[in-house]
């Protein structure tokens, strides 16, 4: 058996080429697998560090459900409660920094975080880690620590000044920069824009004295639960939300479910694809031993030790790949944590590389690789040695692969993908990623059906140009049919991964588009970092500007249902009566909009009226700032407005002022008339940056949340690219297997006056013949796949969604080129090939 | 199998036309773990238009070694082969390609035949190669004749894998002659088959011969085969040994031809 494990060691080392591009191929595989389990691994790291940021030590948060905040009273109570060790109160607020007093105008664009903490209690709680200077003490006033971000941006250093944009009626308020805070912040680049004062400082400048929340460290002795009952107890002037460390946690994570998942899938597809290379390699490579295998039979070798044998092979290629494929995955894994901080996605810690995904990542593609080679050892064990005395056997009428067996690896692969995928995306989640991967794995097993019709399509093309080198790779296709379908196939795979997440792209990016025109009525929106209150003049200067039609505030206000909390968005029905806003599907349209106005009642998105199980003319019972309220359901609409949790239940901007505490609007939505001169946009602009507001153009808005999608889907795209990649590695294997196989006949086709050229156009024709057959499945099944993706992520599909022509068109270049750039060397190989060696080859 | 009807025909005489086919002083070469192994010793030999010649020689005299030189598949190490007047020695490799396909025909012992293409592909594989259409006009004429002339008429659409051995060497020698080369060379093409597939298709290349003029190089080890010829150049070790005239005769005959090579020794 030694003897037969030194065969399998000569049998790698005997086709060099072969060999290192399957071991390249396991290694990509098993690389894109361990970068996204170190990826996944630092999302959630981040997620932990983010949440230990915001809370420190604390156990608990106690936050104000409203914009007014808890009053003393609420922080007084929360203090006496037993089982509390120590607590600390703050302010949140963003606003913006002025550079200078006179000139009133906001300097920077982007705002800033304020935290108002009461010194006293701040450093109890929270960790203050200072680069210079000191950190606020009790009795202090208008001084600030800054963040190193800011200090960096703004120029400034200790005993410096900071101008803070304040409430309307303080005005803007400077502050000496007391202290720097050190760098170190999972969030993303540019959020850390923080600002640390004094909390009785931060109530004077946004004119309020209530906190918006409380930090709480629970006794040793005590337990959160007991500590959250008892605050529930004593809580009973202001609404609030208590939250753990782990619940909030797990809500941050949560947001990150659906990449993380996306990226089990897209590495699982990879594996996918490295597993046909796989596959592919050591059935070209049972085919060519198979006189040599007789003979090792008729010597007296077993079927089992025949087995054994080519199981070797797989498991040498499976150890070595999956060695190499550590350190490809820690590589792609610093590539990626760079990306995601770049394009500020998700809070991600500093790469860590777990031992266990190290573990799970060699095992995996080890298996992967053994399984695949399982086939092919039995096609082995079954060469009767009678077939070594066949001389001149032209192997390529050997037995074929079976590509039955590709289900059981498929099955492999997808039951360690569906193991590492995050729990927090649910059955549904999973249920997602099998029936993509059981798309992939049909589309895979339909391409032997499809090579030949598909393959006579895209010779049509080649025909005029090259006949003699059509029909011969034609016949060559036709030779084996198993070998040119799996590099086909593997190449389908890939690419519609690549379709399937630009459908995915391009459907959300078309249900934005569609959204934003059903719930926004105006050709600009302006937002405030703060709600904008009715008695501010603001919204009657921009009614006033010449050219525009109308205003309409929408405010977000935060309610709750039964105990879950809820978005709710306060608008004026009869602007979005005016501009024909919203589809409704519940309802009567002008009755529902003017029921909104008059108060009392509300309008649900389907999604949310659906989940509650409420019709037109039920009540919606929920609980808001003000208190509890009933509204009458008045009317359905297919959309709405995007709310912190989901889509918003829609309220009348007068109950929300009057009952429900909102303070003002949040955003403008500005309509111009339709006479309206050029210069109304520069006016509004200007009318809406005087106040610290930023306009938006709703076209913009579109492409911003394209662009938000294209950098998180991009990613993917290029992690499905190397699926490409692998699968072009599988055809250079598969062409310089095939002129081996054809050899003599490459020497009849010389000696028969075919040109060196002619013979490697031949190769290449074949190539891009395959390629062909590769990128219509491809596209053909990546929108399947996409549409697939859409529809189980609930979107909702009224048809079947495409990716833009240009990904179509680049799919369809990418299929053809792989192949063709694959082929290229073993193509020269072919044409060089001497006659006389071609001839007497055997 | 026979291409005309069984009545007697008149035998012309060997031609002494022209040279076709000269080769002069002929060296070959092969680098054999950094030394130089000559398998050919300055061979000269002329054939002229419609002659046929068999070259005769044991295993490992350089006979194949010599008509892939003759034939352009291989370059000489020294000395010049003149097919039709042209030096294939110093012609490109496209020219030589070219050459090949319209100024010869090949057969070899096994794997002629492109096991993807059918009968009629295989056979027109020159003029699809030339980038003409074989279905079409002269060239379909053409294609068609071959395969009546090989006594294969029917089996157009088969693969080789669905002949006989004998049918498949027919198919080559269809080929080798569709372009009406003006040589054909033929590399031991009765070693796969049985005696009486073997004489039949030798009687085939000598029909060619003396009905269409075809010049035919054929290269045998065995003296039955070479009997079929007009004239038999033994070769020893890399060398001409001996030339025998033979002349053009109906009966094919062994024995003057083994009885010769007894006499020499041979």
């Amino acid at each position: 058996m030694r003897r037969l494990s030194s065969l399998a060691l000569r049998t790698v080392l005997a086709r060099p080429a072969r060999s290192g591009l399957t071991i390249a191929g396991v290694a990509l595989g098993v690389g894109v697998l361990l970068a996204v389990l170190i990826t996944n691994v630092g999302i959630a790291r981040g997620s932990e560090r983010a949440v230990a940021d915001l809370l420190g030590a604390a156990d608990l948060r106690v936050s104000a459900f409203e914009e007014r905040g808890l009053d003393a009273a609420s922080v007084d109570a929360i203090a006496e409660v037993e089982g509390i060790e120590r607590s600390t109160a703050s302010i949140d607020q963003q606003t913006y920094v002025l550079s200078t007093i006179a000139s009133g105008i906001a300097e920077s664009v982007d705002p800033v975080r304020v935290r108002g903490v009461d010194p006293a209690t701040f450093g109890l709680v929270h960790e203050v880690r200072l680069a210079d200077g000191t950190t606020l003490a009790t009795g202090d006033a208008d001084v600030a620590v800054i963040s190193r971000t800011l200090a960096d941006e703004l120029g400034l250093t200790v005993g410096g000044e900071v101008t803070l944009l304040g409430d309307a009626d303080l005005g803007p308020l400077s502050l000496e920069v007391r202290g720097v805070l050190a760098a170190g912040d999972p969030r993303p680049v540019g959020v850390d824009r923080t600002v640390l004062i004094p909390l009785a400082t931060a109530q004077r400048l946004f004119g309020t004295d209530g906190v918006h929340a409380v930090d709480v460290v629970v006794a040793a002795d005590a337990s959160a639960e007991a500590v959250t009952a008892a605050i529930e107890q004593r809580l009973v002037t202001r609404p609030y939300i208590v939250a753990t460390a782990d619940e909030l946690t797990a809500s941050l994570q949560g947001s990150t479910a659906e990449f993380r998942a996306l990226a089990a899938m897209v590495a699982a597809v990879v594996l996918f694809v490295a597993a046909f290379l796989i596959f592919n390699t050591l059935s070209m490579t049972v085919s060519e031993r198979l006189g040599e295998v007789a003979l090792l039979r008729a010597a007296g070798a077993t079927a089992g030790q025949v087995y054994r044998l080519v199981l070797s092979v797989a498991a040498l290629i499976g150890v070595v790949g999956s060695t190499l494929g550590i350190i490809v995955g820690v590589a792609l894994a610093a590539f990626a944590a760079w990306y995601v901080r770049s394009i500020d996605g998700f809070p991600i810690d500093e790469m860590v590389v777990p031992p266990a995904a190290i573990v799970i990542a060699l095992g995996i593609g080890f298996l992967t690789t053994v399984v695949s080679g399982i086939e092919p050892a039995l096609r082995a064990a079954r060469v009767r040695p009678v077939e070594a005395l066949r001389a001149g056997r032209d192997q390529a009428v050997g037995e074929r692969a079976r590509l039955r067996w590709l289900i059981v690896v498929f099955a492999v692969v997808a039951g360690a993908a569906v193991l590492l995928s995050p729990t927090d995306v649910g059955p549904a989640g999973i249920i997602r990623s099998l029936i993509v991967y059981g798309l992939l794995l049909i589309a895979a097993l339909c391409v032997p059906l499809l090579l030949g019709p598909l393959g006579r399509l895209v010779g049509l093309a080649v025909r005029p140009f090259a006949r003699a080198e059509e029909r011969l790779s034609r016949g060559s296709i036709a030779r084996d049919r198993s070998r040119a379908a799996l590099s086909a196939g593997a190449l389908g795979v890939g690419l519609a991964m690549v379709v399937g997440l630009a459908t995915v792209s391009n459907g959300a990016r078309a249900a934005g588009t569609e959204w934003l025109a059903d719930v926004i009525p105006g050709d600009i929106v302006v937002t405030s970092i703060r709600p904008v209150g009715p008695d501010e003049g603001i919204e009657p200067e921009l009614r006033a500007v010449p050219g525009v039609a109308r205003v309409t505030p929408f405010a977000s206000i935060d309610i709750a249902h039964e105990g879950a909390r809820l978005s709710a968005v306060a608008t004026v029905g009869r602007d979005l009566l005016d501009d024909g806003r919203l589809r409704f599907v519940g309802g009567d349209r002008e009755v529902a909009l003017a029921a909104l106005d008059a108060g009392g009642s509300t309008i649900l998105p389907r999604a949310v009226a659906t989940r509650l199980g409420l019709s037109v003319g039920d009540d919606l019972r929920l609980t808001t700032a003000g208190g509890s309220a009933s509204l009458a359901v008045a009317g359905i609409v297919e959309r709405s407005m995007p709310g912190s949790t989901g889509e918003a239940v829609i309220v009348g901007y007068g109950d929300a002022l009057e009952r429900f505490g909102a303070a003002g609007a949040d955003l403008f939505a500005i309509r111009y008339a339709a006479d309206a001169p050029t210069s109304t946009a520069d006016t509004v602009d200007e009318v809406a940056r005087s106040y610290a507001l930023t306009p938006t153009p709703v076209g913009d808005l579109e492409g911003s949340i394209g662009d938000a999608l294209d950098h998180i889907l991009g990613l993917f795209d290029a992690v499905a690219l190397l699926a490409v990649l692998v699968a072009g590695l599988g055809v250079a294997n598969t062409f310089a297997m095939s002129v081996i196989e054809r050899v003599p006949e490459i020497g009849v086709l010389r000696a028969t006056g075919m040109t060196r050229r002619q013979v490697g156009r031949m190769v290449l024709v074949e190539a891009l013949m395959l390629g062909g057959v590769g990128a219509i499945v491809g596209c053909g099944v990546g929108v399947l796949v996409g549409a697939a993706m859409i529809a189980l992520g609930g979107g909702r599909i009224s048809a079947l969604p495409l990716p833009s022509p240009g990904v179509l068109i680049a799919a369809a270049l990418i299929g053809l080129a792989v192949p063709v750039v694959a082929a290229t060397y073993p193509a020269r190989t072919a044409g060089r090939i001497p006659i006389v060696r071609a001839v007497a080859f055997r | 199998m026979t291409m005309a009807p069984d009545a007697p025909f008149e035998v012309p005489p060997a031609s002494d036309g022209p040279a076709i086919l000269e080769a002069r002083d002929l060296r070959k070469s092969y680098d054999l773990g950094g030394q130089p192994i000559e398998v050919l010793h300055g061979v000269s030999l002329r054939v002229t238009a419609g002659e046929f010649v068999a070259i005769m020689g044991p295993s490992g005299s350089g006979k194949s070694t010599l008509i892939q030189l003759l034939g352009g598949l291989d370059s000489p190490t020294s000395g010049d082969v003149f097919l039709d007047g042209i030096d294939i020695g110093r012609s490109s490799d496209d020219e030589a390609t070219r050459l090949r396909r319209e100024r010869t025909g090949f057969v070899f012992q096994s794997f002629n035949l492109v096991p993807l293409l059918s009968v009629m592909e295989n056979v027109a594989l020159p003029y699809t190669l030339a980038g003409t259409d074989p279905r079409r006009g002269e060239a379909a004429e053409r294609v068609r004749e071959a395969i009546a002339l090989v006594e294969l008429e029917g089996k157009e659409r088969h693969r080789p894998d669905l002949l006989s051995a004998g049918e498949q060497q027919r198919v080559a020698i269809a080929r080798a002659l569709l372009m009406r080369p003006a040589l054909l060379f033929a590399d031991e093409p009765t070693g796969n088959l049985d005696y009486t597939t073997g004489l039949d298709l030798l009687g085939a290349l000598w029909r060619a011969c003396v009905e269409r003029g075809q010049t035919i190089v054929l290269v045998t080890h065995d003296a039955k085969a070479a009997a079929f010829a007009d004239r038999v150049l033994f070769v020893q070790d890399g060398s001409i040994r001996e030339e025998i005239v033979l002349g053009r005769r109906a009966d094919h005959s062994a024995a003057p031809l083994i009885a010769r090579l007894a006499s020499l020794g041979l």
